[in-house]
């Protein structure tokens, strides 16, 4: 199994696809980065050249922002918010979604699972 | 979903008048223009900014750049819903 950037071991798929299992690479990245380094994307990730996976990990490195640092941006992004008391910070804070969708039904994704009420007023704490 | 590059972002004419004119005592400018973009000229100035209710103070820092003045005066007071024992005795 080829290692690329650091803990990431892509299975024995397509490059193409092997390479989304980098935080950070999806199918516009993994291609992006595969056209720049002239790398089949249909060749298997074991069939890979030493070489090949070296040229990935520096276009990687060179070009884009992938895994803990990416973590990290997108946790300042969020920090950023918070500390500047804007409302999207708020809804952050409340583990509610942040870009005005409703939240009397659905929303399940940043609420969790249901909490259910007996009764017909439901009750949810913050 | 952003604005239009082309028309630029939208600043409350009169809100920057106000701005302009503010001398160094530096006093709260009371405003309605929620919708007015923040920009680097405003950073430093304290807006009393309108929530449909009262006027919210809020002191512009420099990340607050690029935001809206309505983002920071939220106008919707939600004090939680009623708890089990207070429903069912209704």
């Amino acid at each position: 199994m080829p290692r690329v950037v650091g803990v990431d071991i892509p299975a024995d798929k397509r490059v193409g696809i092997a390479l989304r299992y980098i935080f950070g690479v999806g199918p516009v990245q993994a291609y992006k980065i595969l056209d720049a380094c002239g790398i089949d994307p249909t060749l298997r990730a074991r069939d890979l050249s030493e070489e090949n996976v070296a040229r990935i990990a520096a276009e990687i490195e060179k070009n884009h922002v992938v895994e803990g640092q990416l973590r990290r941006q997108v946790a300042t992004n969020i920090q950023r918010l918070k500390d500047i008391g804007s409302y999207r910070g708020l809804r952050h804070r409340r583990g509610l979604p942040a870009r005005g969708q409703r939240t009397r039904t659905n929303a399940r994704t940043r609420k969790g699972p249901r909490k259910t009420v007996a009764g017909r007023k439901s009750v949810k704490g913050k | 979903m952003g604005r239009s590059l082309k028309k630029g972002p939208y600043i409350d004419e009169k809100l920057v008048r106000k701005v302009e004119a503010q001398g160094p005592a530096k006093e709260p400018i009371q405003t309605w223009a929620r919708a007015c973009t923040i920009t680097p000229e405003f950073v430093g100035i304290t807006f009393l900014v309108h929530n449909g209710n009262k006027f919210l103070k809020v002191f512009v820092t420099e990340d607050m750049v690029g935001h809206k003045l309505g983002e920071f005066a939220p106008t919707r007071t939600f004090r939680g819903h009623t708890s089990t024992r207070d429903a069912g005795r209704r």
